[in-house]
């Protein structure tokens, strides 16, 4: 199997991963895309760890650490909404307008 | 034959992908953005399982599929986001699109002048185990593991200061 | 397959290991002996009754402070080491163990200890919770050593995001203030945004070298050394992407778009230890990362580093003088501090790397007691940090309206302050290294800089009738030591700058393969 055809979806991913974060307003939605793009360079990494064969397995390997740090991301992020949420009712972005430069 | 079934079932996970990650960012239900997260990442487990990273490939259904998309689809009921339809995009959606439509060209550009024509072989005797990948992490990897555990406890410790209740 | 167990050589990361055990000792030792009241809520500057700014709450900074004491004295015993053998890497060549690495371990362990002792008082004031935050600045710190000494991406990476997510948590570690939350929230989506992109960087970097590593066998230097330069595209896009991801962290612009809030909204001695310690932490990894081990790719790097460089600057500067808080100010001018040293990282040679280094150790010097004396005069909250709350602060407290007029004298780089040496330092590296214009842009915008510094300046002499409310410093021994602390390190390195300087350059070696 061509290895570009692996990296064209995971740049795809990626891309749409970025649209999401730039284009959406609750901050949900907004972690949601974070984990599209975070995907899209496991896909990156494992692909590339299947291209080097044996010599690649830190690909892998980093594409699980990657996992872990994800979910260690998701956690605090989550506690960070939930704190906004108690105090103002919804977690949109765009309406933090307490600071603008 | 089997390079062939390879590459079709390929397309048909690609399809899946991004199908279901153009919705997870278009979606104006946010249930139904994380069940199509849900699916990119299956369809990404399903990819590894293709490039014979079967370990990766269940941590990615475990991890991923198993406590993070829980996790954010708690996020979702805890904050009371509107089940149903609602508006979540912001004004800038136009910005945003040609912002990744020129990212999505500069690095499939320069991907595809790097590596046009190499081919992955993918056989039984190439493909990566499971204990590969410990002897790796136990060995050369040690300390990135080590980091790793104090980076999760920074986490814990942070969550529950954040979200703690006065 | 055999398992072959690694050699383990641990004096690379032992005051990384000293400051993770101490964050420990700190949440066991705040679990049996820490006294939390959460009934008694006292005024501001009221402190418990029996309880002084001591009182009986000393257990917990000052085990903080001792593991710092013990990482300064670890480094100290690996520059011995290094001095005499030379640089290694350790761990199968994940950690570098070189006078680069020692260096920022121990600046970083100073900024640190600095960081205990006004969160101390800070947070005894408001009676917050002390424990977690001396052990997420701990661990934080700790992630910042290890990002300075790693030397491979993937730690680099790990070490990123371990500091990072500590100081997510301590921005937003004042639940109460609703500024607070949403700078925590900010800094956490573009923080973990801009992570996504390093983490590309690095995967296309993987993807082009066959490994991560920065000095080991096949790794990137050795790649670069036997590659010829023309099939190198894909590597350079994954330099510019790890620029991107680094660029965040130092707050260089375009990536900057978090530093205004995230300083405004946090605590003020979190926003000290930030602009201090992240800066640092995301300098070393740069100054590593390009100036030595994608040194043979410069000319490639080099144009986007410019960029960021001169836009750096300018924006920073420009943006600061509209500012009305003084903490917002303060944010753009460590924006456009970055910019400066981004010209020593573009010299590509010793003296801009040891100059890189002795400005980011004087900036943060100076930087945390600036931030000390907002804290003192910001209030419970910290909702008296406008620049007009300054007015007649010297008629107040002349004493520290002349440290703050010292501080940003530094800031703005007049003469006999350590800032004037600093820049001096970073702009003659790049002038040596032939990029002058890049110098003179830098010297423009230091001059629109300095309006702001003399704006405050101005303010804080202003004998005005109209002062609504005086300025009214809070403050206890621990801020005043601090201040104090800060302002004879400027005057001090203003003066005689040359110790210091000379260990810097005595700090320019790094490991190799």
């Amino acid at each position: 199997m061509p290895i570009t055809y692996l990296l064209i979806l995971s740049s795809m991913l990626f891309s749409i991963g970025v649209y999401g974060v730039l284009a959406r307003q609750n901050a949900v939605l907004i972690l949601l895309s974070i984990e599209l793009m975070l995907n899209a360079v496991n896909i990156n990494l494992v692909a590339f760890s299947a291209m080097f064969g044996a010599e690649g397995v830190a690909g892998q390997v980093f594409a699980l650490f990657i996992i872990a740090v994800a979910a260690a991301e998701v956690g605090v992020g989550l506690a960070i909404v939930i704190l906004i949420f108690r105090n103002r009712s919804n977690v949109d972005v765009d309406e933090m307008s307490l600071m603008k430069w | 034959m089997v390079d062939t079934w390879q590459l079709v079932v390929f397309w048909a996970l690609f399809a899946m992908m991004g199908v279901s990650a153009l919705r997870v960012v278009t979606s104006s239900n946010v249930v139904h953005a994380a069940l199509y997260l849900v699916v990119t990442l299956m369809g990404a487990a399903a990819l590894y399982v293709l490039l014979l990273a079967e370990f990766v490939a269940w941590v990615q259904v475990l991890v991923y599929v198993g406590a993070i998309i829980v996790l954010m689809l708690f996020g979702l009921m805890l904050t009371r986001a509107p089940i149903g339809k609602g508006m979540f995009d912001n004004d800038q959606r136009l910005v945003a699109a040609v912002t990744a439509g020129a990212l999505f060209g500069v690095t499939t550009w320069i991907i595809v002048d790097a590596f046009e024509g190499q081919k992955i072989t993918l056989s039984k005797a190439t493909g990566i185990r499971a204990e590969s990948i410990g002897d790796v992490i136990f060995s050369s990897f040690v300390l990135p593991f080590e980091v790793i555990s104090m980076l999760l406890l920074a986490a814990l410790i942070g969550a529950v200061v954040i979200a703690r209740r006065d | 397959m055999d398992f072959v167990a690694p050699k383990i050589a641990l004096s690379g990361i032992a005051p990384e290991i000293a400051l993770a055990a101490t964050a420990l000792l700190v949440l066991l030792a705040d679990a049996f002996i820490g006294d939390r009241p959460r009934t008694l809520r006292p005024e501001h500057g009221s402190a418990r009754p029996g309880s002084g700014i001591l009182g009986n709450r000393w257990h917990l900074p000052l085990l903080s402070l001792i593991g710092f004491g013990a990482a300064v004295y670890l480094a100290l015993d690996a520059w011995d080491r290094v001095d005499a053998t030379g640089a290694t890497t350790q761990f199968s060549g994940m950690i570098a163990v070189d006078g680069f690495s020692v260096f920022v371990k121990i600046t970083l362990a100073v900024f640190g200890a600095l960081t205990i002792l006004l969160g101390h008082e800070y947070l005894v004031r408001r009676d917050l919770e002390e424990g977690e935050f001396f052990a997420l600045v701990l661990f934080s710190v700790a992630g910042m050593m290890l990002m300075a000494s790693s030397a491979d991406l993937i730690v680099t990476f790990l070490a990123l995001e371990t500091f990072s997510i500590a100081l997510y948590v301590l921005v937003g570690y004042q639940r109460s203030r609703l500024d607070g939350q949403e700078a925590a929230m900010k800094y956490f989506l573009l923080g973990a945004f801009s992570s996504t992109f390093f983490l590309l960087g690095i995967a296309l970097v993987f993807g082009a070298t066959g490994s991560t590593n920065l000095y080991g066998e096949g790794g990137i230097t050795s790649f670069l050394a036997t590659t010829p330069a023309a099939d190198l595209s894909l590597l350079v896009l994954g330099a510019g992407l790890l620029i991107v991801g680094l660029g965040f962290k130092v707050a260089a612009v375009p990536f900057h778009m978090w530093t205004p809030d995230a300083y405004q909204g946090a605590p003020s001695p979190v926003t000290g230890f930030m602009a201090a310690g992240s800066k640092l932490a995301g300098f070393a990894a740069l100054l590593r990362l390009l100036d030595v081990v994608l040194f043979p790719l410069r000319w490639d790097w080099r144009p986007l580093v410019i960029g960021i460089a001169v836009v750096t600057m300018i924006v920073g500067s420009i943006l600061a003088v509209v500012q009305d808080d003084i903490k917002r100010m303060l944010a753009y001018s460590s924006i456009a501090h970055a910019g400066f040293v981004f010209t020593a990282v573009i010299a590509t040679n010793d003296r801009g790397i040891s100059g890189a280094l002795f400005y980011l150790a004087t900036y943060g010097l100076t930087i945390v007691g600036a931030f000390a004396i907002v804290a003192v005069l910001g209030g419970p909250e910290e909702r008296r940090t406008r620049v007009n709350d300054f007015r007649g602060l010297f008629a107040a407290h002349p004493l520290l309206a002349g440290i703050l007029t010292l501080l940003m004298l530094s800031l703005a780089g007049v003469p006999i302050t350590s800032g004037f040496v600093a820049k001096l330092v970073v702009f003659g590296a790049a002038v040596e290294a032939g990029y002058t214009w890049v110098v003179v842009v830098g010297a423009i915008a230091s001059a629109i800089a300095a309006f702001f510094y003399l704006r405050i300046l101005v303010v804080m002499y202003m004998v005005d009738a109209e002062v609504a409310e005086e300025p009214k410093a809070v403050m206890g021994p621990l801020s005043i030591g601090v201040i104090g602390l800060s302002a004879a390190a400027t005057l001090v390195l203003g003066l005689f700058w040359s110790p210091l300087i000379e260990l810097a350059e005595k700090a320019t070696f790094f490991a190799g393969p």
